[in-house]
């Protein structure tokens, strides 16, 4: 069976979960992204994609109760699974192989 | 705490139908964390922008990642019932092309219905959008059915409080988590050489926590800046710090000027507040001195109930404080039927706003019935005339249940064309309302097109679709096959289970119309009688407006006095003036001041309220420059000065209510609760012709003029009597204001004639929007009757043309018509009367010396419609007695 592709959105949100730790919710995703990409991100977009990457088996969602408990306020975990580790791990193995020696061509454009 | 920007309904509506409870609930949460942040990284402003194009996002891009599962969902399974479904998509598009093309056919009838079904549901929509926002939502402060106003209730009037009273609630009370104090004014903001009149609001330390408004920036206040003692702070709106500060953030604690004494900006309000602060511009804290007596009253007092406690227990409590109050402060309040009241927020802000709102909803409503019956019809007469494609769909094999769909697509297509134009009506009348009708709606900012209201036009929509839909469908199915294929395409015009169905829509028509022409006959009765009041005044050539002296600068009465001598002396002085005066009363709805007093003669039992009337304080020259007749006794005039025995002037309405067939001059009282031996009596040394004070609608009920003199006031207003166009001194009288005091702002400017307008604004509004209505009804049922009339005459031309070769005459064919055509109004007519003989017993309160069962309306009105549908019917009738027998009977 063919693997399924990863939109290169998907990538970007899988990274930045990582960079926290593993596992995050929609708002420091959000804030994180815009502090990298430089532009707008919609929140509305990292949910929907949370959300897809987790029907591709790549995150496991929960529902953080104990901080609804003391701020009232409830959030949705998203965190990766060893299958994403996995597809990360090659995706860079995968993106090295291809950068080697274009750095320079790149340089000279 | 922020205000939560409200997600609109389309996302709640997404929310709901793409994620789960928790889900959805984490979302909203996640999106409101990710907008505080925004708040605090990119201000208010930015952060509503960016939540408002999220809300809009998410619905959008749910949609689309649902059907991107369901696309694939689809591929893998082809299930028997999806293949129903899918049979049942294609009929139904199939047979929207078909209706479209049929419509577009008949151009003309398809846009008559789609428009006047537009305007129906537009103008409901519309309507109900108003009361929606105005008194079904909840006031947008957080838990506000626990927010209350309290009042003193002193059957049939009801009072602000005073110190005392909020002092005693403050201390004593139990059911509330809190109680805060307000008091609104007028005050003057000085910047640089500007003098501006500014809506504030001063307010306890307790009034922003009840509403849950916290500052946007700064600090709210805390219970140390309520001692007298305490360095004055203010509070301002988010649009005063915008527009007088500069948006500047470096504005908290800056002084500014109010009324010539020295405040402290501690903090800023965000921005959208709710409709109680909608129009103040500053909040500055209020102070209060230890109170000497139980006076003066006015104070606003809000509260918020405990959770749990009801309202009558709250209200049981605020009595027992009262009766326990009373005997500390009978020295200065005699007033043992007074009490405290209670009721919701929700009530003291909306009013009494809501019969006329319903009164309008049931008026449109009735306007939609007509235009879907009015559709209906058309599409009757459209559908026999379609007997025989009809036929022949049958006899090719389309079930009834088939034809009966594809006619009702053909309705749903034309209702929901003219529902999209209604909600662009709508849409438009919202956007110009919320900018407009701030003055005469209240919570007129929270009018939107909202969920309730989408459903509501949807609904109203779907019932129009079965009202004119269903009938005529049901009909076109009905006719026989066989009968109609044989018959010629003339004689397949329809049978008579049609007729009589178009006849009874008319008769319906006319049910729905009368109750409305009658409803409009009765308001513009009521409206006539209204511009007929007289004011007791000379409106011509009258300019007003306000100008209030502060406190501070002008603490002596005297120097007060003397700027009054100084301004209105120079004014007069004025070609062109003919009088210059003022006072703090203003005809015909204004008045700053009610009091009460105790007669010496005929003194109020101590168990009985003291009578209350407007009170106006003015100058000598009031009466003459407004053209006040004397009618006894004198006015005032020098001798009226502070030192001198207390006078006062009163109307022809106060003699006749308080000493009938007496002279009342020199008639003594104690006025404002002062009834200790010590308190100087007031005589009364003149009588002159009533005015009326407190709306052109409110009996006359006396009233009582003091002597500026005697009785300083601060803020007053200026009249002056002109010769020529009353607003062209409005510059040399600015002037000499000016010169006399720079600091001083001018306010409220307006000649005589246009707050004469002004007072009859609101119900001249609200006759026109009904007359307008009720125009419509009325060309609406015409038009309907002349067509099923003319239908008639065309149908039976072959009838008539024997009758007529038979030896009838011409006059016998026409009454026959006309008697026919009448049977059918009549019974409307009766129906209606019915109707409207219900209905209008809710306008009792909006009519003014009108009954809302008028004789004189309902004849003039029946009859006028009965004329209008006698002509109506004359049409056709006179088209059948011309008909040639000759002719009629050839073709045949």
């Amino acid at each position: 069976m063919g693997r399924e592709t990863l939109g290169s959105f998907e990538h970007q949100i899988l990274l930045t979960v990582l960079r926290l730790g593993g596992e995050a919710y929609s708002v420091p995703v959000v804030e994180e992204l815009e502090e990298r990409a430089g532009r707008e991100v919609s929140q509305a977009a990292v949910f929907i994609v949370l959300r897809r990457l987790e029907k591709k088996g790549l995150v496991k969602s929960r529902l953080d109760d104990q901080t609804a408990k003391k701020t009232g306020r409830i959030r949705c975990y998203f965190k990766l699974t060893p299958l994403a580790m996995r597809r990360l791990k090659e995706s860079r193995r995968e993106m090295v192989r291809l950068w080697e020696g274009v750095e320079t061509v790149l340089d000279k454009v | 705490m922020r205000k939560t920007p409200r997600p609109n309904f389309l996302l709640q509506w997404a929310f709901r139908l793409f994620l789960s409870p928790e889900e959805s609930r984490a979302v909203s949460s996640e999106l409101y964390e990710l907008y505080e942040h925004r708040c605090t990284r990119d201000g208010a402003r930015a952060a509503a922008s960016w939540y408002r194009r999220q809300t809009l996002q998410f619905p959008f891009r749910l949609l689309i990642d649902r059907l991107r599962a369901d696309r694939i969902a689809c591929c893998a399974d082809s299930s028997h019932r999806r293949n129903r479904l899918r049979e049942k998509m294609r009929h139904f598009f199939g047979d929207l092309r078909v209706s479209t093309r049929s419509l577009l056919k008949t151009p003309g009838l398809s846009l008559t219905i789609v428009v006047t079904l537009g305007l129906g549901i537009g103008a409901t929509s519309a309507v109900f959008a108003v009361i929606h926002a105005v008194m079904l939502n909840p006031l947008p402060y957080p838990q506000p059915d626990r927010l209350v106003q309290i009042y003193t209730d002193s059957p049939p009037n009801r009072w602000p409080l005073s110190v005392v009273d909020y002092q005693a609630i403050e201390d004593q009370q139990t059911t509330f988590e809190s109680v805060a104090a307000y008091a609104n004014r007028i005050v003057t903001f000085n910047r640089d050489d500007v003098a501006e009149r500014i809506w504030s609001r001063f307010v306890t330390p307790g009034y922003f926590p009840i509403l849950g408004i916290t500052p946007l920036h700064g600090r709210a206040f805390v219970p140390e800046d309520a001692v007298p003692e305490a360095e004055r702070t203010a509070v301002v709106s988010h649009g005063f710090w915008r527009d007088r500060l500069g948006a500047d953030p470096d504005a908290i604690g800056r002084p500014i000027k109010l009324d010539g004494n020295d405040y402290r900006v501690i903090g800023v309000l965000p921005p959208g507040l709710g409709p109680l602060e909608a129009r103040r511009q500053i909040f500055p804290i209020l102070q209060m001195e230890p109170p000497q007596r139980k006076g003066p009253f006015y104070l606003g007092l809000i509260g918020r109930l405990r959770s749990g406690d009801e309202l009558v227990v709250a209200e049981e409590e605020l009595r027992t404080i009262s009766r326990r109050l009373f005997p500390l402060w009978e020295s200065s309040y005699e007033d043992r039927t007074a009490t405290y009241g209670v009721r919701s927020l929700h009530e003291y802000i909306v009013g009494d706003v809501g019969t006329r709102l319903i009164i309008l909803l049931g008026a449109v409503g009735f306007v939609l019935l007509l235009a879907s019956t009015n559709a209906a019809n058309l599409l009757l007469a459209r559908g026999t005339e379609r007997g025989r494609e009809l036929s022949v769909r049958a006899a090719l094999g389309a079930s009834r249940g088939r034809l009966l769909q594809h006619l009702l697509s053909e309705s749903a297509l034309l209702a929901f064309t003219g529902a999209t134009l209604g909600v662009l009506l709508t849409s438009v009348t919202i956007k110009s309302l919320a900018v407009t009708g701030t003055s005469f709606v209240p919570r007129a900012a929270e009018i939107s097109l909202s969920g309730p209201v989408f459903w509501f036009t949807f609904a109203v929509t779907l019932g129009s679709v079965l009202l004119f839909g269903l009938i005529p469908s049901w009909q076109a199915t009905r006719l026989e096959l066989e009968h109609t294929l044989h018959t010629s395409s003339r004689g397949a015009t329809g049978g008579p289970g049609t007729e009589r169905a178009r006849r009874m829509l008319v008769g319906f028509q006319f049910a729905i119309a009368l109750p409305l022409l009658i409803g409009a006959g009765l308001l513009l009765a009521s409206f006539t009688k209204l511009q007929r009041v007289d004011p007791g005044i000379d409106t011509d050539h009258l300019l007003t407006m306000r100008i209030s002296l502060p406190r501070s600068t002008y603490e002596d009465p005297a120097a007060v006095d003397a700027f009054w001598d100084e301004v209105t002396g120079r004014i007069g002085a004025l070609p062109g003036v003919v009088a210059a005066g003022h006072g703090s009363g203003r005809p015909p709805e204004e008045v700053d001041m009610l009091n009460n007093f105790n007669l010496e003669e005929k003194p109020t039992p101590s168990d009985q309220a003291e009578p209350v009337v407007p009170w106006p304080v003015v100058s000598p020259d009031y009466f003459r420059t407004l053209g006040i007749p004397l009618l006894k006794g004198r006015l005032f005039d020098e001798r009226d000065r502070d030192g001198a025995p207390s006078v006062a002037v009163v109307d022809q309405a106060w003699t006749e209510r308080f000493f009938p067939g007496e002279d009342p001059i020199g008639k003594r009282f104690h006025s404002g609760g002062c009834n200790e031996p010590d308190c100087p009596w007031t005589s009364v040394i003149g009588v002159v012709g009533d005015v009326k004070y407190m709306g052109l609608d409110v009996p006359a009920q006396g009233t009582v003029y003091e002597p500026q003199l005697q009785n300083t006031w601060w803020g007053q207003i200026l009249f002056v009597r002109t010769t020529g166009d009353p607003a062209s001194f409005l510059p040399a009288i600015r002037t000499i204001v000016r010169e006399v005091d720079p600091a001083l702002p001018i306010a409220n400017v307006a000649t005589m004639d246009e707050l004469m307008q002004n007072a009859l604004d609101s119900p001249r509004n609200l006759l026109s929007l009904i007359a307008g209505f009720a125009s419509v009804a009325l060309l609406l049922a015409a038009i309907g009757i002349y067509g099923v009339m003319s239908y008639f005459v065309q149908r039976h031309r072959r009838d008539i043309g024997i009758r007529l070769a038979l030896g009838a005459g011409p006059r016998a064919v026409s009454r026959l018509i006309v008697g026919k055509g009448m049977r059918v109004v009549t019974l409307g007519v009766v129906v209606g009367v019915g109707v409207a003989l219900v209905l209008t017993r809710f306008m009792t309160s909006i009519l003014f010396e009108v009954s809302a069962t008028d004789m004189t309306t309902f004849v003039g009105v029946t009859s006028g419609l009965l004329v209008t549908a006698l002509i109506a019917v004359t049409l056709p009738a006179r088209r059948a007695a011309r008909v040639d027998p000759t002719t009629t009977l050839r073709e045949e």
